[in-house]
């Protein structure tokens, strides 16, 4: 493991810089383990991730803070199990 | 990449916006880094499957915009720093994470290794790896 990664949290500053959070209800396509994921979540009215790796996704679930409001689900991103509309953002999160 | 930007755009409310963040290759800087300064000792080497991702990855944008199913608005790109303690931890990372992307030469190696052999106390090795994110509307 790296000992460290963006400690200059430069992913973070970005990440608010082009999107407003506050209030909507987000998709994170490839979530892993939700590294990415509490860098904006609390500000959201909710957080679905969704990844293909179950483990990722179990330490995803472990790790959410109460205080968050997020929900995990194995899928993959060409069959996404939600309804039409009903997002107002996405994030492709770093999908090689 | 094409499926699932259909699929977004059928979960995304009209006028939503989707972030697409993620690195692009770019032969990665490998530096050292101290309080003092920082010293680029070398580049790694991308593979052809990295840069295979990159050109579907951005093909697949392109299509969605020439489809009119997004617009892209603002984009921008940034470093995203990794750092190790020691050249065989980076090394370790590499193989056991990137080893399908990226590579590192045998000159490159040795320079890291003779580098880090003389760097300050503090230093740590890290790679800069070159952030992409774009902000899309829905149309």
């Amino acid at each position: 493991m790296p000992l460290l990664k963006d400690p200059e949290r430069t992913e973070r500053k970005n990440l608010h810089r082009f999107a407003d959070f506050a209030g909507k209800r987000v998709l994170e396509i490839g979530c892993g383990d939700g590294r990415m994921t509490w860098q904006y979540a609390k500000q959201t009215k909710f957080v679905a991730g969704i990844d293909l790796e179950a483990d990722d996704l179990r330490v995803a679930t472990i790790e959410r803070p109460s205080d968050v409001p997020a929900s995990f689900v194995r899928a993959d991103s060409i069959r996404i199990p939600f309804a039409n509309e009903k997002f107002d953002l996405a994030i492709l999160a770093w999908s090689f | 990449m094409v499926h699932a930007l259909n699929e977004i755009q059928r979960v995304l409310a009209p006028n939503g916006s989707l972030i697409d963040l993620r690195p692009m290759m770019s032969n990665w800087a490998i530096e050292v880094a101290s309080m003092r300064e920082v010293q680029e000792v070398g580049r790694v080497s991308d593979l052809p499957e990295g840069l295979e991702d990159d050109h579907a990855a951005n093909e697949s944008m392109a299509k969605a915009e020439a489809q009119k199913q997004f617009v892209r608005e603002q984009e921008e790109f940034f470093p995203f720093f990794y750092y190790w303690d020691s050249p065989n931890e980076m090394k370790e990372y590499m193989d056991e994470d990137w080893s399908d992307i990226i590579t590192i030469d045998e000159d490159t190696w040795k320079n890291v290794q003779s580098m880090w052999a003389v760097a300050n106390a503090d230093a740590r090795l890290r790679i800069r790896v070159k952030m992409m994110i774009t902000r899309w509307k829905k149309i």
